[in-house]
């Protein structure tokens, strides 16, 4: 019976179950946020940094990977006859150069389209083309591979079908560019890697302990919470959703200082340093690339306070 | 109640800090736990709240083996048993409200219960004024009774203060020890780890003293 009273004298919990009490940790995480503003924006401070860098260093590598891409449309194979092709004889072939695998594109350059071709290049010394028909130009097709039969071993590959095909005379790709900017895209790449894997590394290894230097100067808040009972998901879930919050800001300010920085000059980087390595400029990064960034403000935040809790609870 | 059977706690590599120690404390009783540093007290203190386990023996309350308790438990326990210390442990950025609250956040409790609840033990230690003012605003002893009416804002049944009155003067530590009274007389069992020997004289209550980490006198025992 007395128990039965006590409970009826129960103070009512305010908004019993998860929702309730995620409504009191964010309030909680908010008020917490306002009362160490100096702390919450050092956090914030150093988790936008090391995502701003992370954000130009992409920024230069996927124009780069661009550059890369546009180059690569020049892999080409050349295809030669002896004889002009009829347009029956064109068709039999497109299809049978259309089946092999890794065919983007087949352009056929007749005779004459030859010579036109050669003497746009000798502009201004049409000269030396007196007397010169077109018949002696052979005729040709050339073909563009998709992206993914673009290296060295599948252009080789490609090449030697393509002999195989009766009435073509004689196949071109320069195998030595085609190796070279191989070389190059893969040295790119990994340089790639090398760098983003170190900056991404630098950036948790400087987040991480920040967050453990704020959640340190607040360790006697932790000490508290364990002395009046408060159980270990009770303590850490405000100091999680703070850290959400911080790594959302974070993520935030990295973005428009990053767009700050490309729509104030990266954009025209090209024309401004006499570098115009795309015709078009430097491009902005990707919606993804951006969702990305702003994930791992996120997932840093929670992660760093996650990782820093752990140490610093000790029930 | 609570007991200690032959409790013994060595930290590492460190000598004994309690040695075979044995006590019983019946629901209700107030108790002084003296001895000069280093003697125990606030390790014997730390066992009562679960902050560390014994080597040896057991440490019983409400009949309920303290060191057996799983992690998930300490915060049960907790609750029950409320603390304060000499450096009273206030949080300097949040208001006196929201310093005695979070007792009563971790229960889960409504903000308006809450808020009225507070007052009311607020008015109790003469500092309703101060609800809103920062801690840090507040004198020694001010802050010492904030910090006990953190403790016992859920009525605990246990309240253990370690050297509460070391950075008081008189007029303040009589105040505090007045309070400590009141909430004896209300049911709570209370433990005073203090070398403050005006105090323990003045009143009239058990004594239990501490030296090298055993009871060498217990002013019950000597009585029976």
């Amino acid at each position: 019976m007395s128990s039965r009273n006590k409970l009826a004298r129960r103070p009512k919990l305010e908004g019993e179950g998860f929702f309730g009490r995620f409504g009191y940790f964010f309030a909680r995480a908010v008020a917490n946020l306002r009362q160490n503003v100096l702390v919450s924006a050092l956090t914030i401070g150093t988790i936008s940094l090391s995502l701003l860098i992370i954000a130009l260093f992409l920024l230069v590598y996927v124009n780069l990977e661009k550059v890369a891409d546009t180059w690569s449309e020049k892999v080409q194979l050349t295809a030669f006859f002896q004889n002009e092709l009829s347009a029956d004889e064109f068709a039999t072939l497109k299809g049978r150069i259309a089946s092999l695998g890794g065919t983007e594109k087949i352009i056929y350059v007749s005779k004459n389209d030859a010579m036109k071709r050669f003497r746009a290049r000798l502009k201004g010394q049409e000269t030396f083309l007196e007397g010169v028909v077109p018949d002696v130009l052979p005729a040709a097709i050339e073909i563009s591979l998709n992206k993914n039969s673009r290296n060295s071993e599948a252009v080789d590959s490609y090449a030697s079908r393509l002999k195989r095909i009766p009435g073509i005379t004689e196949v071109q790709y320069g195998e030595e560019w085609v190796r070279r900017f191989n070389t190059f895209l893969t040295f790119m790449r990994l340089v790639g890697a090398l760098v983003g894997g170190f900056l991404i590394l630098a950036g948790l290894f400087i987040v991480s302990n920040t967050i453990k230097l704020t959640i340190y100067a607040r360790k006697d808040e932790l000490e508290v919470l364990g002395l009046v009972g408060a159980t270990r998901f009770f303590i850490k879930a405000p100091f999680l959703i703070e850290g959400i919050i911080q790594g959302a800001a974070g993520g935030l300010v990295a973005l428009l200082a990053l767009a700050a920085c490309y729509f104030g000059f990266l954009h025209n980087a090209g024309n401004f340093l006499s570098f115009n390595i795309t015709a078009a400029g430097l491009s902005f990064l990707p919606v993804t690339y951006l969702a990305a960034i702003f994930a791992g403000g996120i997932f840093v935040g929670f992660i760093g306070s996650l990782t820093s809790l752990k140490r610093f609870i000790t029930i | 109640m609570i007991q200690l059977h032959n409790v013994s706690l060595a930290y590492q590599n460190d000598m004994a800090a309690l040695n075979n120690v044995s006590l019983k404390v019946p629901k209700g009783d107030f108790i002084f736990l003296t001895g000069q540093s280093g003697a125990g007290k606030s390790t014997l203190l730390k066992l009562l709240y679960g902050a560390l386990d014994p080597t040896q023996g057991q440490v019983v309350i409400d009949g309920q083996n303290i060191s057996r308790l799983s992690r998930s438990q300490i915060p049960l326990l907790r609750r029950k048993v409320g603390v304060v210390f000499q450096d009273f442990k206030l949080l300097p950025q949040r208001t006196v409200l929201e310093n005695v609250a979070v007792t009563l956040e971790v229960l889960g409790w409504g903000k308006k219960d809450i808020g009225k609840k507070v007052y009311h033990i607020l008015k109790q230690m003469g500092l309703e004024h101060k609800i809103n003012s920062s801690p840090l605003r507040l004198s020694g002893g001010e802050q010492q009774r904030i910090a006990l009416a953190r403790a016992l804002v859920n009525d605990p049944k246990i309240l253990l203060a370690d050297e509460p009155t070391g950075n008081l003067d008189e007029e303040n530590k009589e105040q505090i020890l007045a309070i400590f009274k009141e909430a004896n007389i209300r049911g709570t069992t209370v433990i005073v780890a203090t070398h403050d020997r005006r105090a323990i004289e003045n009143s009239h209550r058990r004594v239990v003293v501490l030296e090298k980490g055993r009871i060498v006198e217990d002013s019950d025992v000597v009585a029976e």
